[in-house]
């Protein structure tokens, strides 16, 4: 377990977060098999799409 | 006729759950990701949330993150025990699991805190789904 998860990176952690709370949010939301794929791809490039964002958007600030 | 009407009230009933059944299902929901799903017999549910929850509990606790005891002093500190606690059966055998200890002076172990903490919040949302279909609500 340790060397499947202990060498994720910030990114490798982010994608496997984004992909674990999609797929149960999906289950929580939508009853259709259909219905909750699609949600599940939606949220989890919208995870992705606002995380990369706001790090894109705090950049400026390191320099 | 009387058989039919006692048939329909039963199904009913059966459809309709009761308080109890909503809590039982939501404490072992809680004690073990899943489980309220499964005794109220949504198979696929129980082990979604078995395997999402259990996964990013186990990949907090691989990347040596921090786990909040009870005897906390700040407010965030609380906090963090009570996202912790969400994770249930992860949470009390956590040092069990994770033989190495927390690491959380690494960046890594910053995000296992993190992870786990997530597991436990999203264990809380499926708990409130098991008490809400136990007691006959209206579950997707």
């Amino acid at each position: 377990m340790s060397a499947l998860f202990g060498g994720l990176t910030h990114f490798g952690a982010l994608v496997f977060f984004a992909l674990v709370v999609s797929i149960t949010f999906a289950f929580l939301s939508k009853r259709d098999v259909m219905e909750r794929l699609k949600y599940t791809l939606w949220a989890f490039l919208a995870f992705l799409l606002v995380a990369v964002g706001i790090g894109w958007l705090m950049y400026p600030f390191t320099q | 006729m009387r058989t039919i009407r006692v048939d329909e009230t039963m199904k009913r009933e059966a459809v309709r759950g009761n308080q109890v059944m909503g809590i039982v299902a939501a404490v072992a929901g809680w004690v073990v990701p899943g489980l309220g799903h499964l005794l109220l017999r949504r198979w696929s549910k129980a082990g979604v949330y078995f395997l999402c929850v259990g996964g990013l509990a186990c990949a907090g606790l691989a990347m040596r993150g921090g786990i909040f005891g009870g005897g906390a002093e700040d407010l965030f500190d609380r906090l963090g025990f009570f996202a912790d606690l969400g994770a249930g059966v992860f949470y009390f055998f956590a040092h069990q699991i994770q033989t190495a200890g927390p690491d959380i002076a690494h960046a890594t172990g910053d995000y296992g805190t993190r992870l786990f903490a997530a597991a436990g919040m999203l264990n809380f949302l499926t708990v409130l789904e098991a008490y809400d279909i136990g007691r006959g609500g209206e579950a997707r």
